[in-house]
Formats: structure tokens, sequence, C-alpha cells
């Protein structure tokens, strides 16, 4: 690994932490608890993580944004400031210490974007991204993760105080893919992260989220579907830390596995001491086609606040016989009702994107993947 | 319109109608009245074609044709509707959205165009008007948050939109308080027509004294125990249902 195949706006002293940690944990595998249901070692076989380098895409940059490519030298001050801050996350580390380039982009304090930025992450490897808000700026993100080999993605968000961020995340993938991504969310006071991540699954896919409400007043509002089918694998693994008072965060994870598909769900929730008045609420659905088709749902919390409002929960079931009959009395042939019944069950979790235009992309791409399994 | 002949029913390994034998020709209204456990329920989920029960033994026949070989969707297509005891609810559908949904369905069966999202909408609100189902209902999901009068009345509504032939209403009396009852039946009422026959499931005499039947039939321990007119309704409600039961035992 030479310099010149690094970010080179990184300080070295994070890369070198990013570096020794990876190299201490090594690929993380099903005998580590957080990794239990999505063996990345297995998947990935041989090749292991590799050092490529995936690429990224920013199509149309809404006027007002800054951006900055991440192979260049002399990054601006609010890249070295953020890029790249430990979180503990070893595929946060490999995508920080082994990508040579990626995207920083910034909303300058007050600045209200209308339009969308899409950002894609294209190609096989590891890529890296940083998006600051500043103090009361507003957008929406939409991310699309197509992907066909292997990609580990690092996202890293910093929300100024009042700052408002809607993610919308995409992410098609090849049924023979290994797709990782972290987001990591740093919240300043009253700042709003509300993201929706919609997922169809890849030979592993994992999505990793680390939420920390940093400043009194900050809500995150998380939510997810995904629709599985024939070997797929898809985990969302979730971890929102309250640490200060007053924050909230919900999560609504919407899942639906046919075949010998496996969905995962894995959502921490710590309420740090201090962090009193603090709300929370999590709950994860799965309904299960066939006798072959998973679903892990691991809902968890830990308080060492007062006065908090916690709640969490998860159920796994199969589609309910009497509301399919119920329709099919009403004159809908059965696929047809299996079908309405599915998206029915999406919709409350689909519903909590805020953006009506990425609101119907997502309700499409879900028609279509249900087509093929109901 | 309906030949039930000498129909068995089994539900897991325990026979529950056993012999029911019943006719019913285009205009009429019938009614089936009985005890608890007696079959009611049974009979109206074997013609709308719930999966689950097993007929051992007999037919129904429906305008010629063996109504136990269509799926409930067909039966549904070719005019069978079954205001159910305890319509579902549905998050995440519509109310109004599910109506378009099975409306169209229904024509598309029979080869008829679909209605477009207006012509629905006219349609609906015409009919949803008389039964006093709010603008409000329809945009809400489907049952979700009804009261139980609320719940019949949409049932009620579904009848009139498909213009069923054969309509069989399960208890549409249960939960309802006067003023709903009184609405309810004066809806199906409004449905009486030459062409359409009704078989009106009910445990009290109540219903039926807005709803007047043509024939009343007795179902007790899975058979047809006592047949007769609209009296008889008035003699079970005076002398209970254990005095015909002893008469028949």
């Amino acid at each position: 690994m030479t310099a010149a195949n690094l970010i080179r706006g990184l300080p070295e002293a994070r890369r070198n932490e990013a570096a020794a940690l990876f190299r201490a944990r090594g690929v993380p595998h099903r005998r580590i608890e957080d990794w239990k249901y999505t063996d990345l070692r297995a998947a990935l076989g041989e090749a292991g993580v590799g050092a490529v380098v995936a690429q990224w895409l920013v199509a149309n940059l809404p006027a007002g944004v800054e951006m900055f490519d991440l192979s260049q030298a002399n990054p601006p001050e609010w890249v070295s400031a953020h890029l790249g801050h430990a979180t503990g996350n070893v595929m946060s580390a490999a995508s920080l210490a082994l990508s040579a380039g990626g995207v920083a982009l910034r909303v300058p304090k007050g600045m209200a974007i209308a339009d969308p930025l899409k950002l894609d992450f294209t190609g096989t490897g590891h890529v890296r991204a940083l998006l600051v808000l500043e103090e009361s700026a507003s957008l929406t993100l939409v991310e699309s993760a197509a992907v066909s080999e292997f990609r580990n993605a690092g996202l890293e968000i910093v929300l100024g105080e009042n700052a408002g961020l809607d993610h919308v995340r995409l992410s098609p993938a090849d049924a023979e893919a290994v797709l990782v991504e972290e987001v990591n969310v740093r919240l300043a006071a009253n700042a709003r992260y509300r993201a929706h991540y919609a997922a169809f699954g890849g030979k592993l896919s994992r999505m990793e989220v680390e939420i920390a409400l940093e400043g009194a007043g900050a809500q995150a509002h998380l939510s997810g579907v995904s629709v599985l089918d024939g070997k797929r694998h898809s985990d969302v693994t979730t971890h929102v830390t309250h640490a200060a008072g007053n924050t909230r965060s919900t999560q609504l994870f919407k899942h639906v596995a046919a075949g010998q598909a496996r969905a995962v769900y894995q959502g921490k929730v710590t309420v740090a001491k201090g962090a009193n008045g603090s709300d929370s609420n999590q709950s994860a659905k799965a309904l299960l086609l066939g006798e072959n088709a998973e679903a892990d749902l691991k809902p968890e919390l830990e308080i060492f606040a007062d006065d908090v409002k916690c709640a969490h929960g998860a159920a796994v079931g199969d589609l309910d016989a009497e509301s399919l009959f119920y329709l099919r009395a009403r004159g809908i042939p059965e696929a047809e009702a299996r079908g309405l019944l599915l998206h029915a069950f999406l919709e409350d979790a689909v519903a909590e994107i805020a953006d009506t235009d990425q609101r119907e992309l997502v309700r499409v791409e879900l028609l279509t993947a249900l087509k093929a399994i109901a | 319109m309906l030949e039930i002949k000498n129909l068995h029913v089994s539900v897991g390994d325990k026979p529950i109608l056993k012999g029911l034998t019943l006719s019913i020709q285009p205009g009429q209204v019938h009614a089936i009245m009985g005890p608890n456990g007696s079959g009611k329920s049974t009979l109206s989920y074997v013609l709308a074609g719930r999966a689950g029960y097993d007929i051992t033994e007999g037919s129904i026949t429906y305008n010629g044709e063996d109504l136990t070989a269509l799926a409930p969707e067909e039966r549904a297509a070719k005019g069978v509707f079954l205001a159910m005891q305890y319509p579902v609810e549905i998050p995440g559908v519509t109310t109004m959205t599910f109506l378009k949904t099975a409306l169209n369905s229904q024509r598309r069966a029979r080869g008829e165009s679909d209605l477009d999202a207006i012509g629905v909408l006219k349609l609906v609100r015409a009919k949803a008007k008389t039964l006093n189902v709010s603008e409000e209902m329809l945009k809400r999901a489907l049952n979700v948050g009804f009261s139980g009068g609320e719940k019949k009345r949409l049932e009620i509504l579904q009848m009139a939109i498909f213009e069923p032939k054969l309509a069989i209403l399960d208890e549409t009396d249960s939960g309802l308080d006067i003023d709903a009852l009184r609405l309810v039946a004066e809806g199906v009422n409004t449905l009486r027509d030459p062409a359409r026959a009704m078989l009106v499931i009910t445990h009290y005499q109540r219903l039926l004294d807005y709803i007047v039947p043509d024939r009343i039939h007795v179902l007790a321990r899975g058979r047809i125990v006592a047949e007769g007119g609209k009296e008889l309704a008035l003699e079970l409600e005076a002398r209970g249902y254990e005095h015909i039961l002893k008469d028949v035992a």
C-alpha cells in the first residue's frame, strides 16, 4: 500500500488507528456475536476484502452544495475536521483504511436544498463518503447502491444544530453480490435524521447504521423494507445512542422473505446516563413465505438514564389466512390478493418516506419485487 | 338458483353439517335461524368457498353448476356474495382501493372492461350516500377502526356495488343497535330484486322484523329441522329453540 493509494485528506493518525483496528479484528464472521447471522468471511471466501477501490458518482450536484473529491490533495478544513472519526466498527475501519477515493459534500449554514442530491456508489471495492450539513441546513440524499460483486462503502454524516437530512437508500443487487455499508450519523442539538433503507438483498447484504444523538432534542427516524427471494440475504443492524436529553428515535422495519431467503434485523438502542426524557420506539416485523425462509429479528435496549420512554417489539408470521379469504371472496384472484396484502404489510414503513417522489419510486421497486414472489 | 342437497361438511374430523337440503329461487329471501353451534356460519363459509371445510357428502349446485368446484374469487365473479359476520381489518389497503380492485377483478373475470378511477368513485359515492357511509370512511384503511355498525354498513355497501345474484348475510344483525339495524335492513331491502336471491342467517327473530323473508328454515345439529313462512320466526321468538328441537327429536 503506497501513500498515493490512500485518501490524501485523511489525517495520518486516523488512518493508522483504522488500519490497526481492521488488522486486529480481520473480516467479521459468524462466531462474532454481532455477525452471527451474517458470515462475511464465508461469503467473501479466499478473496477477502481486497484492496480495490470502488467508484462514486454525483450526477447532478444541486446548486449550493459543495463537493470535494477525496482522492485530491489539500482538502478544505471541514473535510479534515470531520472525515474518519473512529467508531470501533471494523468494516468502517476497513473502508477508511483501504479506500483511495470517495467524496465529501457540504451544505453551508442555513441553506435549504430543494432538489435531492443523488449519490451513487459503483464498481467493486472500498469507497468512502462524508456529508456535512451545517447549522439549520437541510437536504434530501438519495443513495443508489447497485452492486454486482463486492463493495464496502462507508458513509459518514454530520448534522449541525437544527439541520435536517432525509436519506433514502435503494440497493438493487445481483444475487451473487456481497454488499456492506456503514452509515454513521452524528447529530447536534435539534438536528433531525430521517432515513429509509429499501433492501433487495444479495449473496450477503449488511447495512450497519450507527446513530449518535449527541445534542439535546435531536431526532432519528429510521424505517426500511426488504423483499427477498431465492437465497438472498439482507441484514440491517442499527445502534442508536441517546447521548443527550429529550432525544427521540423511532425504527420501523418490515421484511418479506420467500424461498430460502433470510432477513436479519438487529437493533440496539442505548440511552446513556443523563439522557433523561428520551423517547425511543423500535418495531421489526417479518412475513415468511414458505418453510425455508428465515427471519432473525433482535431488538435490544440498554437504559442508563431516568424518566425515559422506550418500547420495542418484533414479530414473525405468515400472510393472514382470514384476510386472504376475505379479499378472494370479494373476487380478487389469489395471486393479486397476496400481492395486495404483502404491499399493505410494507406500506406503513414506506409511508415514512417524506419525499413523495422518492416514496413512489420505492413503491414501484417493491411492486416489481413482490410480483416476482407473490 | 341454489340447490343444496344432503350436504355433509366436516371441520377437521368433526362433522358440522349432517345432511342439509335447501333450495332457493331467484327473487326469494330465505332465512336460516338456529341456535349457536348449529352450523349456520359453516354453511355460509362453505357457500363462499373458505378453506378448511370438507364436503364429505352431498352437493351444492348454483345456476346448474357445481359451486364447490369454484375458487372463492370465481364464485364472487359469478355473483355469490357473503356479507360476513366479522369483516376483517386490513391495514395498509384503503377502503376505496379495495372496492376498486374487487369490482374490477369481478368485471374482468366476466369479460367486462375495467371501470376507471372516476367511474368507480361515482358508483361508490352514489351507493355510499344511501347507506350513510362517509367519504372519510372510504379513505381509511379497510375496516380499521370502524365501529361494528360501520363494518356492517360497509358489507351492505359492497353488496350494493357488486350487485350479486345470490347474497348470503351471515349474522348481519350481530352487534348492531336498533338504529344501525334499521339502516342496514333498509339497505338490504332496497336490493331485493326479482333476479336476486338472498339467504339471511340469524340467531334472532329481530332482524326478520325488518327483512321479511319468504321462507324460514330452522337449522339445528347440522340439519334443517323445521320450515315455514315468516310466522315461524314469531313462534321461535315466543317459545324458543328448545321447544322446536324437542318436537323433532
